[in-house]
C-alpha cells in the first residue's frame, strides 16, 4: 500500500523531467541555432590582404591607401605598412606634423604609432609587408607585426 | 450640418453597429463609450480628476507614445521608397529631398519625431522621478519604462545608420567600436553588430532589420505592458492612494483599488447622485478630448519642425575621411564626451552603471514617503543624487554638442569653425 504513492511519483518525476527536458533542449536548440544562424560565414568585403605596386614606384615619405586605410611609409630601400584606424573607436586618424591625428576623439600618436595623448589605449598596428614573387608590396591586414619591423628590400 | 449628418449616421443600422452607443447623453452611456470601444478601453470608465490637470504628468508619456505612433506612420511611408543597400541608400534619400511629392517633409517629421521621442522618453523619466511615480506598487512598470527608454535609443540609433551619409557612417563607426570595449565578448558582439568587420551592407541591413521590425515590435510589446500596468497598478500615482498589493490583488478586495465608482451608474435617484467618494470623473468626454488636443497639439509642433528644418544629410558616406570632429547623435554625446577621456570607463563602466542603477532605482529606494507629489520635501536625498547625475548628463551633453570642435578640441560655440579641416596633406 505505502508503495502505491512512490511508484505515482516516480512516474511522475520520470514524465516531467522527460518533458522539462525535451522543452528545454527545443528551445535551447532554436535559439542556439538562431544565435549562429547570424554569425555570417562568408564575408563580402574586400580582401584584408592586398597586393600593391612595386616598391619603386612608391615615392620618399608615406602613401596613404584609402580602400585598406594603411600607410605606406617608404625610407630609402625600407618599408613600413601602419594602420590608419584610431585604436580608440575606428576613425582614420590623418597625418598631422610627425605623426598621426585622430578627428574624433582627439588622439594623437607619434611616427611609430604609439599613442602620444589623448584616449587612445594601444599604438597604431603595424601590418605585414611581404614580397610577392612578382615583385610587389603585399599588405595583410589581419596580421600585426611589432612595430620595428621593416620590410627592406 | 454635419453634427445633424454625424448623428443621423449614428442612427443607421451600419452606424450602430460599428459604435454602439453613439454619442454619449447620460452617464451610463459615457461609462459604456469607454468600456465598449476598443481605443477607449485602455482607460478605465472615470479617472481621478487629478488625471486631466495638466501639471500631474504635463502629458510627456502620452506625447512620447503619440510620436511613436506618427514614427510608425511616417516610418512605414518611407519604407516604399528606401532601399537597404550601400549603392541605393543615399541616393534613395536624394530622391526623398528632390523627387517623391512631399518626400522632405516626410523624413524630416520622421527625424524630428525621433529626436523629440527620445527627449520626451527623458523628460517622462525625470517626471515619473520627481513625482515619485515608481514607488510602490508602481516599481515593475518603471523597470519596463526604463527598458522602453533604451528602446528608444536603440530605435534611434538604428535609424541613424540607414542613409548612408558621412553622419550616418562614422557615428555607427564610433558606436560599434564602443560595443567592441565590453569585456571578453566585446570583439564578438561587434562582429555580430556589423556582420563582418566594417560597416558596409551586411551592417545596413542588419541595423535595417533591426530598425524596421524587431526594436518596433519589442517597443510595442513594451508599450503594451507599460500601459496595462499603469491601469492594474491603480492609475496614476497620486498621494494617499490605496496600495495594490499581491495580498489584495484578488477582486474580493479590489474596491479597495477602484477606479470608478459603479453606484453613480446603478443608483440614479438617489441623493448620492454625482457625489463621488473618490473625485472622479467621466473619461469620455474629459480625458478623452484633452488626449485628441494633445496629439494634435504634438502633430502641429512636428508639422511645424518638418516644414522649418530639413533634416540634416551629409555628403555620402566615406569610409576613408571621418567628418572633424566626428559626432554621434546629440543623446549619445555626453557618452561621446565620456569616451574621449577613456572608451571603456566612458563606453562601458558608466552607462552600464547608469542603466543598473535606473532599473534598481525603485528597489533600493524604500522610502514611501512622496507619492504623486512634485519635489517631495521628504525625499530630498533621492531628490539630490537624482539631480546631480541629470546635471552632470545635461553639462556633458552640451559640452559634446556645442564646445567640441575638430580634432574634439574644446571650443566656444560663437567662434567660427574651421570648416573642412582634414589634416591629410
Amino acid at each position: 500500500m505505502a508503495s502505491e504513492p512512490d511508484k505515482l511519483q516516480r512516474r511522475q518525476f520520470l514524465t516531467l523531467s522527460l518533458g522539462w527536458c525535451s522543452a528545454i533542449f527545443a528551445l535551447g536548440a532554436s535559439l542556439a541555432a538562431a544565435g549562429r544562424f547570424l554569425v555570417p560565414n562568408v564575408l563580402y568585403e574586400p580582401s584584408r590582404r592586398f597586393k600593391a605596386l612595386k616598391p619603386e614606384d612608391y615615392s620618399e615619405g608615406p602613401t596613404f591607401l584609402p580602400n585598406l586605410r594603411v600607410f605606406l611609409f617608404r625610407k630609402g630601400n625600407s618599408f613600413r605598412a601602419v594602420s590608419a584606424v584610431c585604436t580608440h573607436l575606428g576613425c582614420t586618424v590623418n597625418l598631422s606634423g610627425n605623426g598621426f591625428h585622430c578627428p574624433c576623439h582627439g588622439s594623437v600618436f607619434d611616427q611609430g604609432g604609439a599613442v602620444r595623448s589623448g584616449p587612445a589605449p594601444a599604438p597604431l598596428t603595424w601590418f605585414e609587408l611581404t614580397l610577392s614573387r612578382d615583385g610587389h608590396l603585399v599588405i595583410d591586414t589581419s596580421l600585426a607585426v611589432n612595430p620595428d619591423k621593416y620590410l627592406v628590400v | 450640418m454635419l453634427t445633424q449628418a454625424w448623428k443621423s449616421f449614428l442612427r443607421t443600422r451600419v452606424g450602430r453597429s460599428v459604435f454602439r452607443v453613439g454619442l454619449p447623453s447620460t452617464n451610463l452611456e459615457r461609462a459604456q463609450a469607454a468600456i465598449s470601444s476598443f481605443f477607449l478601453h485602455l482607460q478605465p470608465a472615470k479617472v481621478n480628476r487629478r488625471v486631466v490637470e495638466f501639471r500631474t504628468t504635463l502629458g510627456l508619456g502620452l506625447i512620447s507614445l503619440y510620436l511613436f505612433l506618427i514614427l510608425v506612420g511616417t516610418g512605414v511611408l518611407l519604407m516604399f521608397y528606401y532601399v537597404p543597400a550601400t549603392e541605393h541608400a543615399y541616393q534613395n534619400m536624394k530622391d526623398l529631398e528632390f523627387v517623391v511629392t512631399a518626400g522632405q517633409v516626410l523624413r524630416n517629421m520622421h527625424r524630428w519625431a525621433a529626436h523629440m521621442m527620445v527627449l520626451f522618453v527623458a523628460l517622462h523619466l525625470c517626471r515619473v522621478f520627481y513625482t515619485g511615480a515608481y514607488k510602490p506598487p508602481r516599481e515593475f512598470n518603471w523597470v519596463v519604462g526604463v527598458m522602453l527608454f533604451l528602446l528608444t535609443l536603440a530605435l534611434s540609433f538604428t535609424g541613424y545608420l540607414l542613409p548612408w551619409d558621412q553622419l550616418a557612417y562614422w557615428a555607427i563607426t564610433v558606436g560599434t567600436s564602443i560595443a567592441g570595449y565590453a569585456p571578453l565578448i566585446g570583439q564578438k558582439l561587434k562582429f555580430l553588430f556589423l556582420g563582418g568587420h566594417v560597416v558596409g551592407q551586411s551592417a545596413l541591413i542588419r541595423f535595417y532589420v533591426l530598425h524596421v521590425i524587431v526594436l518596433p515590435l519589442a517597443a510595442i510589446l513594451f508599450i503594451a505592458v507599460h500601459l496595462w500596468r499603469v491601469r492594474k497598478d491603480g492609475g496614476l500615482a497620486r498621494p494617499h492612494e490605496p496600495q495594490v498589493t499581491s495580498e489584495n490583488l484578488s477582486t474580493a478586495q479590489l474596491p479597495l483599488t477602484k477606479t470608478y465608482g459603479l453606484m453613480e451608474l446603478a443608483r440614479g435617484s438617489t441623493p448620492a447622485v454625482g457625489i463621488d467618494p473618490e473625485d472622479e470623473i467621466f473619461t469620455w468626454p474629459n480625458l478623452a478630448f484633452r488626449e485628441l488636443l494633445l496629439f494634435l497639439a504634438t502633430l502641429a509642433v512636428l508639422l511645424i519642425l518638418a516644414i522649418c528644418w530639413n533634416a540634416p544629410l551629409e555628403q555620402i558616406a566615406n569610409p576613408v575621411h571621418p567628418p572633424n570632429p566626428a559626432k554621434a547623435p546629440w543623446y549619445f554625446l555626453g557618452l561621446q564626451e565620456l569616451v574621449a577621456y577613456s572608451a571603456f570607463w566612458g563606453g562601458v563602466v558608466v552607462p552600464g552603471l547608469l542603466v543598473t542603477a535606473l532599473v534598481a532605482l525603485p528597489y533600493a529606494d524604500r522610502k514611501r514617503q512622496g507619492i504623486g507629489v512634485w519635489f517631495s520635501r521628504e525625499r530630498k536625498v533621492a531628490l539630490t543624487i537624482f539631480t546631480l547625475c541629470l546635471v552632470v548628463a545635461v553639462v556633458l551633453t552640451v559640452i559634446g554638442t556645442a564646445f567640441r570642435g575638430p580634432n574634439w578640441s574644446f571650443q566656444w560655440p560663437w567662434k567660427p569653425v574651421p570648416v573642412h579641416e582634414t589634416g591629410t596633406p
